[in-house]
């Protein structure tokens, strides 16, 4: 996935024709397209899938999240993480 | 001045209905002694913890939005420290966060014109002036 979208990033006028079909979908920021104003700690539920099963916060460099949002965001993980609708970080067991 | 704030607070599960009252209204007389006015009172009710806090595994949830002056937080927070049956409590100031919103409303709005403006531009004249700068990419790639 990674790699194709690394490739399909930066297609140059240069590239040969072959390899315009390996666009992946690009990123983009659900909060702005959905126009979210503030992001609310209570939705936990839309916070969940920006979290790792671990409960690690995931970069929006992964999620394509604008830094405006990913601001928030992060903000608001921490704040439910506090009134215990999210997990703390676990240890890797390994 | 009056602010906008958000107050979450968790109680103890193992009490009774009425106990359940009694804080929520403790809670309510706090702000109103310190000015405030109330707007909403949100209580979710019982919901189990992503994380054992102490020895419970869940608790009921209440929320609470206000509008009152910033001289009524001590209080409030006194109060909301020294009350036996709540686990756990936060308090959020929301108005900046609204001002803050307001650049990136006006933001969206200026996108919207131009991408009105550009559908408007593409209707009238549909492909060929869309299109425009594509043609001699394609034909490099042809050849």
């Amino acid at each position: 996935m990674n790699n194709d979208t690394h490739e399909g990033g930066a297609p140059g006028p240069g590239g040969k024709g072959q390899k315009k079909f390996f666009f992946s979908r690009r990123k983009y920021c659900v909060f702005c397209k959905d126009r979210i104003k503030f992001i609310d700690f209570k939705n936990y539920k839309t916070l969940e899938s920006f979290v790792l099963e671990t409960g690690k916060i995931l970069p929006g460099r992964v999620t394509g999240t604008c830094n405006y949002h990913q601001k928030q965001l992060t903000k608001a993980i921490k704040r439910a993480r506090h009134m215990a609708f999210l997990k703390y970080v676990e240890p890797k067991r390994d | 001045m009056k602010r906008k704030y958000e107050i979450g607070f968790i109680i103890n599960p193992e009490v009774t209905e009425e106990v359940v009252k009694k804080i929520i209204d403790s809670v309510v007389e706090v702000i109103k002694k310190g000015d405030g006015t109330i707007e909403n009172i949100d209580e979710w009710g019982r919901r189990k913890f992503a994380y054992p806090i102490g020895r419970f595994h869940e608790g009921i949830y209440v929320f609470i939005d206000t509008d009152a002056p910033g001289a009524m937080y001590a209080a409030l927070e006194r109060r909301l420290k020294l009350t036996e049956n709540i686990i756990r409590f936060i308090v959020l100031r929301l108005d900046d966060k609204l001002k803050k919103a307001n650049r990136l409303i006006k933001k969206w709005q200026r996108g919207e014109k131009l991408a009105r403006k550009a559908q408007e531009a593409g209707k009238e004249e549909t492909a060929p002036r869309r299109y425009s700068s594509a043609p001699e990419k394609e034909v490099g790639n042809d050849e």
